[in-house]
């Protein structure tokens, strides 16, 4: 009874690893190999077995003649790279010392309540990312100037603005991309920049989805096909909606001038 | 100089979106670092031939490819390093013209700037492919060769 005990804690343990890991949007193997491994490292347990999709964990570990299995659903709190490699590093730890699994959940509950960068850090480097962004396409100085204040407050509103409200991802960036675009049409009707193209491309870089692009390419070639194809259909979604966002405004400003 | 402004540019900007993504402070500086070749390559391959869609496809297995190598030595998982450096290849300014087309009601020219962003798209997401799927066989060999040892 001891061994039932035991694979409990152990399966808890490796359910907050993987929903830390899936909820920061990491890759399905990766997930799935943090949770095999850190649940084979205990002597007891005779198979794993896991199945992740974006939105939900399923984990059945075997042990004697019994198994156990638990169900995790999960709910994208949004990119963050550091929380899956803090994972990534614990479960290397994990498996080369003797932890204590109570030690193990102290450990991630520190990584899960650790926080991103200050918002102001964050709102300053959206804007080089979408200043910079403008002149990689070519753009003029007055183009990174005015590109990178709306991007500025593009991702201010996206990440700190809208935070307090619960709305689907894809509507806030549609807000955003609004907003934006009306912020470059304003700038330039009151004549500061001569051009909005290289301001509207400039503040659409921090929005567009290739973060999604790349981790359904790599779910895909490693045989996850379900969150692949769910991963590349939130891209698609996801870039319609900052197209249409862009295009509504400017659809809307091009037919009352 | 031009190629130095570029440079640079490329490395702030991958820089930003390194933040915006909340990587590890200790890679920021690298994920720059792989940005900034992986945009060289993009700019020359697009340069040279006219394709921008074979200058993606270049362009992001470069950066695949470094971030494999970046994850090995840094022993951080990969997505840390490929993720910020493959954002600024992302077609951003195929979306606006394509949308830009449309409501102009310039339909051809609309199909012409979306099916050029989509096939960059995909290029990308190939670019990765290939990447990962070479890191994979390298890491299987090299794991076949160390059970033939210990045997």
């Amino acid at each position: 009874m001891a061994n039932k005990r035991v694979v409990k804690q152990a399966i808890n343990m490796a359910m907050v690893a993987g929903r830390i890991m899936l909820e920061s949007s990491a890759e399905t193997y990766r997930v799935e190999d943090t949770i095999v491994r850190l649940c084979s490292s205990f002597p007891c347990v005779d198979y794993v077995d896991v199945f992740v999709i974006p939105t939900g964990i399923f984990l059945t570990i075997g042990y004697g003649d019994d198994a156990m299995t638990y169900i995790k659903r999960t709910t994208s709190q949004g990119i963050n790279l550091n929380k899956i490699s803090l994972v990534n590093d614990f479960s290397r730890h994990f498996i080369n010392s003797d932890m204590t699994i109570e030690e193990a959940m102290i450990i991630l509950e520190d990584i899960d309540n650790e926080c991103c960068y200050r918002d102001s850090v964050k709102t300053l480097l959206g804007g080089f990312a979408g200043g910079f962004s403008a002149l990689l396409f070519g753009g003029t100085f007055t183009d990174f100037i005015w590109a990178f204040l709306i991007s500025m407050m593009v991702v201010y509103v996206k990440s700190v603005f809208l935070r307090k409200f619960t709305l689907i991802g894809f509507i806030k960036q549609f807000i955003v991309s609004a907003m934006g675009t009306i912020l470059a049409l304003l700038v330039v009707k009151l004549g500061f920049a001569p051009k909005v193209d290289m301001i509207i491309i400039g503040f659409i870089m921090p929005l567009v989805p290739g973060f999604i692009i790349t981790n359904a390419a790599r779910d895909l070639i490693s045989g996850d096909f379900l969150a692949g194809l769910s991963r590349g259909s939130e891209a698609t979604i996801s870039a319609l909606s900052i197209a249409s966002g862009v295009g509504i405004v400017l659809n809307y400003y091009y037919s009352i001038v | 100089m031009f190629y130095v402004q570029q440079l640079l540019y490329a490395f702030l900007a991958t820089i930003g979106f390194a933040v915006i993504f909340n990587s590890p402070k200790d890679t920021i500086i690298k994920s720059g670092i792989i940005g900034t070749i992986g945009w060289l390559v993009y700019f020359l391959t697009q340069k040279f031939t006219g394709s921008s869609i074979l200058g993606s496809f270049l362009g992001a297995s470069t950066v695949g490819l470094l971030g494999e190598t970046f994850a090995k030595i840094f022993k951080k998982p990969s997505t840390t390093f490929t993720i910020p450096g493959i954002i600024p290849l992302v077609p951003g300014a195929g979306i606006y013209y394509t949308m830009l087309k449309l409501t102009e009601k310039e339909l051809l020219k609309a199909a012409d700037f979306g099916s050029q962003t989509i096939f960059v798209s995909v290029a990308l997401a190939s670019g990765i492919v290939v990447s990962s799927s070479v890191n994979r066989a390298i890491m299987k060999y090299k794991e076949d060769k160390s059970i033939k040892n210990i045997q």
